[in-house]
This record gives C-alpha cells, sequence and structure tokens, in this order.
C-alpha cells in the first residue's frame, strides 16, 4: 500500500512522514562555509485583511500572528545583531508602512502589540505592500541582503495593475521575497517566491507556523549580485559612572522623547565622536559608525561555521536496545544518528535540536579531546 | 528505461515509471496477444498515451507480421499535437539506445485541410467549411482538366506538384506533426494534406480525430483502405457512443428544404445544358449505372476496404434502378420526394414513428419505393461527378436529404423520426425539425470493431466499463480500470449533501426552485470561495437551471459575497465568448485575484478544457448531470435499448450522469503533482447506485465519513486538505511509492503491490 493509514484510517501519519523529511532534508541542504547575507534588511508585511480576522488560529489568525511576530522579531534581532526590520501592513487594497526600518527590536515590538487594536477589514494588496517595500530597499547598500517576508492570510490580492511586472522588477532590485501562507497554496505568491529565490511555505497549525518563522531567522545566503565589501564598525564600551565627574546626559535615541527617559549618565558612547546611546546595535546618529558589541557579532559565528551533519545508520546495526546520548531514552526510530566526531548516538528529535538550537555537540562538548578537534574542523 | 512486458521488451523513454503504467502496458499487450478488444480505464495525468504508444510500437517491432499499423484516434487538435510530441519523443529515446537499429517507424497526423493548407490564398479562410470549399474548387479533377485547355482556370500549384511527383515519392520514415508535415509540404512544394492522406495507407503510425473512423461520410473517403492488421484506439472514448449516434443522425429543417429546392433547380439547369452541348457524357454514366456498382462491390468482398454502414451490401450487388437512371428522371424523383417532405413538416403535434411506416406512408402518398431511396446517395454522387461541378458546398442541402432517403430506406431498426413543429422553449414559435436519430451506436462503430484486429477503448473516465461492451455491441478480451499510486492523498472528494440549515442540498426537479436548496447551493460557492485559493469551477445541470440560479443569487446578494473574494466568469452557448472568459478567468487565477467559472455539464468547458493546478483548486458540482429526459430523442432511445439490449432506462440515465459528472470533477487533477477537491453538491450522489458508478480512482478516496457532509463540515475538510497540500513535495517522495525505477519495478513484493491497483470488471 503507498499510503500507510493508522487505526483510524487517518491519513495524518503520512503527511507527518513527509515533513520531519523534509525537516531533516532542510538541515542537509545547510552548507557550511558558504558566504551569509548577514546585514539584512528585512521588511515584514502583515496581511490586515478580512481573512485576518478568521478564527482558525486562535483567537484570531491576526493575534495569533502577532504574537508569533514578536517572537521572531526578539530572535531575529538576536540571530542578526547587525541587521534592520521594517514593517508594512496592507489592508482595503492599500498598504502602510507602520514601522520604518530600523535596528531596534523594542520599537518594532510595540508597534506590533499597538497593530492587534485595529479592525481588519477589505481585501489586501500584495502589489501594494511590495513596491512600498522596494522603494525602501532600492536605496540600501549593495553588500547588505534585501529581503521581504509576507504573512498573508488571504487568498486573493486586488492590486491597481499587472503584478508580474512586479515580481520581475523585485528579482532585478535583487530583493529576495519569502511567504509564509495561513491557509492554502496561492499561485501568484508561489511565483513570487521562485522568482526571487525565496522560499514559500503554508502553515499547517501553530506550531508549524512558529517553525516556519524559525527558518527565516537565520541568515539566507547571500546572492550572487550582492557586493563584498569592508565594513566600518564601532565597539563602544559601556560605561557606568565610575568616574564622578561624569555628568548625566540624553542619549542620543531618546533625544526627541518629551520624557526623561534615557536621562543617565550611563550608556554606550561611540568611540568615533562620543556619542551616547543607552542600547546596542545601533547605527551611530552623528557619524553614522555602525555601533555593535562584540557578543552580538560572535552570535552570528554559528551561522557560519553550523555544527557537521551527523550520520544516519539504521538501529539494528548498533544493536538492541539504544540509549540516545542526549536524552536518555530508548531509541524506538528506525535511523539512529551518530556524530562523526565523538561517536555518541542520537535520536532524530535531539539531532534536530542539536543542530537547529544548540549548535554543539553535547558529546564533543563533554570532553576536552573532543571540543578541541571540534573547533580545529570548524575553523578548516 | 527498458521494460521486460509479459516476455516483450518495451523501451520506455523516461527513467521512472508509474506502478499503473506497467500495469496498463501488460493488459494491453494480453489483449493484443489476443487479437481482441479492450476497455481500459486510467486516471487522467498518470501518461497513458506513452504507455499505449511505447507497448504497442515495442509490439510491431517484435512481430512485424501481426501489426503492421496503429490508429490513433483522439478528439481535438491539441490532443492530436500532444501524442504526436510523445510519439517523438519515444522515437527519439530509439535512436539513442539503437542508433542505426531502431525500427523503422513513419509516423503522420491528419487533419482538416483547415490545418494542414499552405496554399497562399486558401489557408488565409478561418472556417473549415469554407477552406474545404475553396479547396476543392482547386483541385477537382474536371477542374484540373480545363486547366489543361485553358490556363486561365486556377489550380494549387501545390496539389499539381503533389500529383505530378509526390505519389511517387514515398515520405521518409519519422514521424510528422501538423507543422512538420506543412514545412516538408513547402519544401517538396506539395500539398500536405493529400500528401498526409495518400501516406496513411502506408504510415505505420496514424493519428487523427475520430470521425475520421467512424463517421462513414468522412471514413468512406479517408480510411477506407486501412489494412486490416491494424490495432485501433480510441482516447478519451467516454462519449463515444455519443459520437457514433451523431454521425449517423441527421436533422433536417424547413430551410434545409427550401435550399433543397434550389439545388434542385440549379441541378436542372446544368443538366438542361449539359444536354444541349455535351449529351454523350450523361449517356456514359447511364451505361455505368446500368453495369451497377460492381466494382466497389468487389473491392468489398476482397476485403480491401473498410465497409461503410451508409451504403450497404445489398446496394452493391444490384444495379440503379430503372426509374432514377437518367439524370432528369433522378431530379424528378427528388423534387417528389422534397414535396413530401415538406408536407411531412407542416405538422401541428410531435409526431414519432419507425423508418418501415414513414416508407409505407412516403409509398401511399407519393408512389416513391423503397428500393430507388436506397440508391439516392450513391446516384446524387454519380451526378455530381458526371455534372463536374465546383460548388459541391453548395449542394450540402441536397446531399443531407439524399442521405436520408438512403438511412431511412435501409435501416428498419435502430433509428427513429420524430418530427416537432415547435421548439420546446418556444412553443409558440413554429420551427418544424425532423429528427432522424440514430439509437444504436453500434451501427456506426461495427465496421471498426469488425475489420480491425484490436480496438482499444480508453479513457480517464470510462466507469461503469460493464455499460460500454454493450451499448457499443462488442467482446472485449479484457476490461480492467486502474487507480492511481500516490504518494499522498491529492484528491478530496466529498459528498456535500445538506446546508448548515439541514434543508438537502438536491437538484431535483421538484425542489429546483426551492429557495432554501438555491441559497444553500449560494451558501456552499461563497464559503468555498473564502477558503480556495487561485481557481474554481463549477458546474451546473444546464443551462436554464444556471440562469435561474445566478438570477436568484443575485437577488439574494449571493453574488455580491463571492465578487468580494473571486472575480466570476460565466460559460455561455457562444463559443467565442466563452473563450474569451476561459482567458480572462485564466489571467484572474495567474495573478491572485482569484476567479470562478460557472460552466455547465455536457458544455465545452466540461469536455477538453483542462484546468490543473492553481485554474481549478476545486471543482463544484450543482447537482447530478442527467440528459434533458423530457427530449423525445431520449425517450425513443432509451425505450430501443431497454427493448435490444435490456438496459434499464433508469441504468443508463444514471450512467449517462455519471460519466459526466466523473468527467467534470477530473477536470481538475492532471498529474500525480497537482490536487484538488471534488464537491458533489446533491445528496442523491451518496446513494449506492451513483456512488458505484465513480471511476474508481475517485471512488478510492470518497470514504464513508465524506459522504454526507454539511457545508460547515465540508469547509473544514477542505481547509485541512488544502493545508496539507501546500506542505513541500517533492519526486523523492514518490519514489518508491507512485514512481518506480526498474530495478524497483523487478522486486516480487512490488509485483503483489501492483496487482491491487488493477480490478478486472
Amino acid at each position: 500500500e503507498a499510503i500507510q493509514e493508522d487505526e483510524k484510517g487517518s491519513l495524518q501519519a503520512s503527511v507527518d512522514d513527509i515533513i520531519s523529511k523534509a525537516k531533516k532534508r532542510k538541515l542537509l541542504e545547510k552548507i557550511k562555509n558558504v558566504r551569509l547575507g548577514m546585514m539584512r534588511h528585512l521588511f515584514l508585511i502583515i496581511d490586515m485583511s478580512e481573512a485576518m480576522s478568521d478564527q482558525d488560529l486562535k483567537p484570531t489568525r491576526l493575534l495569533s500572528t502577532l504574537k508569533l511576530l514578536e517572537y521572531f522579531v526578539e530572535e531575529y534581532f538576536d540571530q542578526n545583531p547587525i541587521s534592520q526590520l521594517g514593517i508594512i501592513i496592507t489592508k482595503n487594497k492599500r498598504a502602510e508602512k507602520v514601522s520604518e526600518l530600523g535596528g531596534n527590536p523594542r520599537r518594532h515590538i510595540t508597534t506590533l502589540q499597538s497593530l492587534a487594536d485595529k479592525v481588519c477589514h477589505g481585501e489586501p494588496s500584495l502589489q501594494n505592500s511590495l513596491e512600498l517595500a522596494h522603494q525602501t530597499l532600492r536605496h540600501m547598500p549593495g553588500h547588505a541582503s534585501r529581503e521581504v517576508l509576507v504573512v498573508m492570510g488571504s487568498l486573493t490580492t486586488c492590486d491597481p495593475d499587472n503584478i508580474i511586472s512586479t515580481i520581475s522588477m523585485l528579482r532585478d532590485g535583487n530583493v529576495r521575497c519569502s511567504v509564509i501562507g495561513l491557509a492554502a497554496e496561492v499561485c501568484v505568491c508561489k511565483k513570487l517566491c521562485k522568482e526571487t529565490h525565496g522560499s514559500y511555505s503554508v502553515i499547517l497549525d501553530e506550531c508549524h507556523f512558529k517553525d516556519l518563522l524559525t527558518q527565516h531567522v537565520t541568515p539566507p545566503p547571500a546572492t550572487a549580485s550582492t557586493e563584498s565589501s569592508l565594513i566600518r564598525m564601532g565597539f563602544p564600551h559601556h560605561q557606568l559612572s565610575a568616574d564622578k565627574e561624569e555628568r548625566p546626559s540624553m542619549c542620543m535615541c531618546h533625544l526627541d522623547s518629551k520624557n526623561s527617559q534615557g536621562f543617565s549618565s550611563t550608556g554606550y558612547f561611540c568611540p568615533q565622536c562620543k556619542s551616547k546611546y543607552c542600547e546596542l546595535p545601533i547605527e551611530c546618529k552623528a557619524c553614522g559608525l555602525t555601533l555593535v558589541s562584540a557578543p552580538h557579532l560572535a552570535r552570528s559565528y554559528h551561522h557560519l561555521f553550523p555544527l557537521d551533519q551527523f550520520r544516519e545508520i539504521p538501529t539494528a546495526q548498533v544493536g538492541s536496545n539504544v540509549l540516545c546520548f542526549s536524552c536518555q531514552t530508548a531509541v524506538q526510530e528506525l535511523n539512529v544518528y551518530i556524530c562523526d566526531n565523538c561517536e555518541r548516538i542520537y535520536c532524530l528529535d535531539c539531532d534536530l535540536f542539536i543542530h537547529e538550537t544548540l549548535h554543539s555537540c553535547p558529546g564533543c562538548a563533554s570532553s576536552r579531546q573532543t571540543q578541541q578537534s571540534a573547533k580545529m574542523a570548524g575553523f578548516s | 528505461m527498458k521494460l521486460n512486458i509479459d516476455g516483450l521488451l518495451v523501451y520506455f523513454p523516461y527513467d521512472y515509471i508509474y506502478p499503473e503504467q506497467y500495469m496498463y502496458m501488460l493488459e494491453l499487450k494480453k489483449s493484443l496477444d489476443a487479437k481482441g478488444h479492450c476497455a481500459l480505464e486510467m486516471p487522467s495525468g498518470t501518461g497513458k498515451t506513452i504507455s499505449l504508444l511505447s507497448l504497442i510500437v515495442a509490439y510491431m517491432k517484435a512481430n512485424p507480421l501481426e501489426v503492421t499499423k496503429l490508429i490513433y484516434c483522439s478528439r481535438t487538435v491539441p490532443e492530436l499535437e500532444k501524442v504526436v510530441a510523445e510519439l517523438k519523443n519515444l522515437m527519439d529515446y530509439y535512436e539513442q539506445q539503437l542508433g542505426k537499429g531502431k525500427p523503422k517507424i513513419l509516423g503522420l497526423a491528419l487533419s482538416s485541410r483547415k490545418n494542414l493548407c499552405i496554399n497562399p490564398e486558401v489557408s488565409q479562410e478561418r472556417d473549415g467549411k469554407n477552406v474545404d470549399a475553396l479547396c476543392h474548387k482547386l483541385t477537382a479533377s474536371f477542374v484540373r482538366t480545363n486547366h489543361k485547355r485553358d490556363a486561365t482556370v486556377p489550380v494549387c500549384s501545390f496539389y499539381e506538384s503533389y500529383d505530378a511527383h509526390g505519389k511517387e515519392m514515398p515520405l521518409p520514415e519519422g514521424v510528422y506533426g501538423l507543422d512538420e508535415l506543412q514545412e516538408y509540404g513547402r519544401k517538396k512544394g506539395f500539398c500536405p494534406y493529400f500528401l498526409a492522406r495518400h501516406a496513411i495507407t502506408h504510415a505505420n503510425i496514424v493519428v487523427y480525430s475520430y470521425y475520421y473512423l467512424l463517421d462513414p461520410k468522412i471514413a468512406e473517403v479517408v480510411s477506407k483502405e486501412l489494412s486490416k492488421n491494424a490495432v485501433v484506439v480510441f482516447d478519451e472514448a467516454h462519449n463515444i457512443d455519443n459520437v457514433c449516434i451523431e454521425s449517423m443522425s441527421i436533422k433536417i429543417t424547413r430551410r434545409t428544404l427550401d435550399k433543397c429546392q434550389q439545388n434542385i433547380d440549379g441541378l436542372s439547369k446544368q443538366i438542361q445544358r449539359l444536354k444541349d452541348c455535351d449529351a454523350e457524357r450523361l449517356k456514359t454514366e447511364y451505361q455505368k449505372l446500368v453495369q451497377g456498382l460492381r466494382d466497389a462491390n468487389i473491392a468489398r468482398e476482397t476485403d480491401v476496404i473498410l465497409a461503410n454502414p451508409v451504403l450497404p451490401d445489398d446496394v452493391l450487388k444490384e444495379a440503379v434502378p430503372g426509374n432514377i437512371r437518367t439524370a432528369e428522371h433522378f431530379l424528378g424523383f427528388m423534387k417528389r420526394f422534397l414535396e413530401y417532405m415538406k408536407i411531412r413538416l407542416r405538422v401541428q403535434h410531435v409526431v414519432s414513428e419507425s423508418p418501415p411506416s414513414f416508407l409505407k406512408d412516403c409509398y401511399q402518398k407519393v408512389c416513391i419505393e423503397r428500393k430507388p431511396l436506397r440508391f439516392c446517395a450513391e446516384r446524387l454522387n454519380s451526378m455530381m461527378r458526371t455534372l463536374e461541378l465546383v460548388e459541391i458546398h453548395d449542394f450540402s442541402a441536397l446531399s443531407l436529404l439524399c442521405h436520408f432517403a438512403t438511412l431511412v430506406s435501409t435501416y428498419a431498426k435502430g433509428f427513429v423520426l420524430i418530427i416537432e413543429p415547435f421548439d420546446d422553449r418556444t412553443p409558440t414559435i413554429s420551427n418544424p425539425i425532423l429528427h432522424f436519430s440514430c439509437m444504436d451506436a453500434s451501427i456506426a462503430i461495427k465496421p471498426v470493431f469488425d475489420r480491425f484486429q484490436t480496438v482499444v477503448i480508453t479513457s480517464g473516465t470510462l466507469s461503469p466499463l460493464e455499460m460500454y461492451p454493450r451499448i457499443l455491441d462488442f467482446r472485449p478480451v479484457t476490461m480492467a480500470t486502474f487507480t492511481m499510486t500516490l504518494a499522498r492523498t491529492c484528491i478530496c472528494p466529498m459528498v456535500v449533501s445538506k446546508g448548515n440549515d439541514q434543508v438537502a442540498m438536491t437538484s431535483k426537479y421538484e425542489t429546483r426552485e426551492d429557495v432554501a436548496v438555491i441559497r444553500n447551493y449560494g451558501n456552499l460557492l461563497v464559503e468555498f470561495c473564502s477558503i480556495v485559493p487561485d481557481g474554481i469551477v463549477c458546474f451546473f445541470t444546464s443551462y436554464i437551471y444556471m440562469e435561474s440560479t445566478v438570477a436568484a443569487w443575485y437577488e439574494q446578494g449571493i453574488l455580491d459575497q463571492v465578487q468580494k473574494h473571486k472575480l466570476l466568469f460565466i460559460e455561455t452557448q457562444d463559443a467565442a465568448e466563452t473563450s474569451l472568459a476561459l482567458l480572462n478567468y485564466q489571467k484572474a487565477c495567474e495573478n491572485g485575484r482569484g476567479a470562478v467559472l460557472l460552466s455547465v455539464a455536457r458544455g465545452k468547458v466540461s469536455e477538453g478544457i483542462d484546468f490543473d493546478h492553481h485554474f481549478g483548486r476545486a471543482v463544484i458540482m450543482f447537482g447530478i448531470p442527467y440528459v434533458y429526459t423530457q427530449s423525445k430523442i431520449l425517450k425513443a432511445r432509451l425505450e430501443y435499448l431497454r427493448d435490444q439490449y435490456q438496459i434499464r432506462e433508469n441504468d443508463f440515465l444514471t450512467f449517462d450522469a455519471m460519466r459526466h459528472a466523473a468527467q467534470c470533477v477530473g477536470r481538475a487533477l492532471r498529474g500525480k503533482t497537482d490536487y484538488g477537491i471534488m464537491v458533489f453538491a446533491d445528496k442523491r450522489f451518496a446513494r449506492a447506485d451513483k456512488r458505484s458508478k465513480i471511476p474508481r480512482w475517485i471512488q478510492e478516496y470518497l470514504k464513508d465519513g465524506l459522504c454526507n457532509l454539511s457545508v460547515d463540515e465540508a469547509v473544514q475538510v477542505s481547509k485541512r486538505f488544502l493545508r496539507q497540500m501546500a506542505q513541500p513535495f517533492s519526486r523523492e517522495d514518490q519514489l518508491g511509492l507512485s514512481l518506480l525505477t526498474v530495478e524497483q519495478l523487478d522486486q516480487e513484493d512490488t509485483k503483489k503491490k501492483l496487482q491491487s491497483r488493477m480490478q478486472y470488471v
């Protein structure tokens, strides 16, 4: 029988199987030593049309989406410290930029939270929102990666003009567009993603939605047409007012705000012009230097040197009653995964967890010898 | 890949094969071995064409004496081109594998003059009939004789050079599609149409339309010399009985008769003129007619030509009766017959009678006997030739009448005459029509079954299979139906039987006008519009039903709600309008606006237009597409089927409705990577007699749980289905399950699995 049914006669199992296989394949595709677009400029396009008030995600599609996006924005800046993000919403055949490109996660999260009170109505316009994103992304420097991520609940788009020309414009402008659909596969979205080398996916449920968003957190490989250039960066120290003579001052980020927030003696000072900022990463408003902290950059390290893939071998080959090294439970599946360096055995779920989240093999990390050799392998 | 099909080496031009293709070839080989006919059902999009071609070509290569020819009949020109493309693909593979040792195969497509003509003036014409007429004007034998006398008489240079050299120069081996034929014709200066018509007698593979074999008028000209050791394939043959019936039926209106009158007047003038200048010619004709049609009879007895059902055997053995031998007498005879027909059409009420009673009445009223009537068609042809008429096209009305005369006097059984004084829809306007309707599909197809050793009837939707041998009157060697092996369930059939208010959904005649039913159908459409992406195709049971429903929806505001999500397109009876609607429908699907197409089962859209991938993510069947049961012709046919073949009326009606329903919903799925929802919106679909007649590949997924859904439940099922289908799906997922390599095919357990994918009927 081609498709296995479970006892209830449902085909869910076989679909799940395909999904997990796809997951594994995605990991295998991750090649190391590839050039990545680490300086990302990403526009989030959020559909706010009538379809988003549907209740198939709880409580509504919009609220669920916004909540997951909050998490996404945090993760995004966590993993891509030197990147920027902007938010566009589309409803009633129009597109509106609610948050400009910027590196401050908090500002974006507040914007997202404020969106929850707005009403969803009308149809979305994919074309208008893509044009709006392109207007800004067009001016980004050549070495930065330009991306658009659309979260689309509606199955239709109401456009003023032929969207096909917009798609080819985006392709020529080297903008990578990805779409996450909340309901079903729409032809035009598929086309958009294919043309611009983005990825198109449709959610199954909230969990899967989160998975799909997480996939967009890791930086995509740089396309051949992105320029390579050296970037000047400043690494400001956080100065606590050790020095008694230091007077409290306004930081640059809150200069325009009415309240007294940001008025203190502590902060990060730009090494070039001495402007003060209360948080990193940020681009210096006075001299344009990119200010980051060293740990931020270090966090991007694993993207460039991912952990080696584990080898897949049938469980029967290893012997009976195999225990997974990390979760210490007996492996039930047909295949186990073995690390080539420390030769420890893992189950599929642990394998995925290690590669997706930990980025380091617990087996190798537990002894000094393997730790060293792993590091060497990573750099070679 | 090279396959071993029951001991036969088959070259298959792809690296992978679907399991059902393998099974299909096995079954096909069985019937080729047995030299018998077969009926095979395999879902569309699983590579029927290539399986057929590769097996039969391999068979021809292995047994060159047993099977010499493949005649592949398809329905439309695009389908014909598809077959040629597959054939080219196969021959390329042979070349690549065997180099010079590849079999010498000549394959060609034949279509009408309209698609093949390369004469710069004639090919300008758009209408097929005009092209034929213009061509005849330039190529008829007497025109060419005149041309020799008088160079100003125009002729077609392509035909001339073909006639001079083309017949001796056979087409080099290879595969010729319509374009290749035209190209070859241009290069050599030959007429591609006549070249192809000549070449089909010695070609190994001929691809052409059904009508070239089934319509007696055309088959007589084109196909009568095809070799007996041929395999005939009817693809997309689910409607073959209707094609057979249509090709034998005749419709005569008052206009036809008026034209006949003009034709006869014109002819008598011509004869008068000819008599004055060239009486000799008429005399020789007379002599010939005395001789009878003996030549034709000899030819038939020695079995060189295909029998023509219009020209029965005993006509050939006799001389043309004396009273229609001379041209004037014949015209006088026809005049009398025409007057009689005019009287018959002057009726106030519907008349339905059998051919014998018609003949009897005819004899009593105007003293016309049966015998001369039988010779009418032949006699007219002979006269046309003698008179050297150029505008044959103008005499179509008279030749129609002569055909009618011949048929009505030849067949006492299987036909019915129905004279209706007015159209059912417009009972006040007098518009008399005489339907001479064939009720027995086997009459037209009988010569084909008798003559050729193997006839393959195949389609994506042939269920229930056992009906076809009965209505076509043949004995198949194998009848089998194959299901699709799928790595994921990519079809989602469901029967929606009630609205959210629990009112049953049905197109049953009594509840058709019920507001609640119409509203529920409307709700179903609105709900599906909001959850299905891109294109939705809806089928109604008839134009009238569609019109009334759409009007009601407009009043209930349902159309406004639909248009919030998708654009709306409607099929009409006007072909140009419909193709424009289709074009814009596809455009709307392409650019993400989404569209709904409202069309009619049995209409142009339901046959022959594919809605693959995003062009049709869902098909909704509003009601069961029963044929219009009040029609007199249908009633007569049902009665005939009951008396002759013991097929009950209800069985036939359900069979006919279900095959059209299957055909409609099958439009959405055109391959294994495609997916679609099939909604049967009528509670009657859930009944066992209907459900069991749905093709097996759909039935398999129509679980009991999906047979009695309300609108809301259907929406939930569809939503889940669409999300699952949108997950990435690649070839690797299919491999080993629904896609096999040679090695996998050879494994024992695969073979066992394969058996379960097929079912004999």
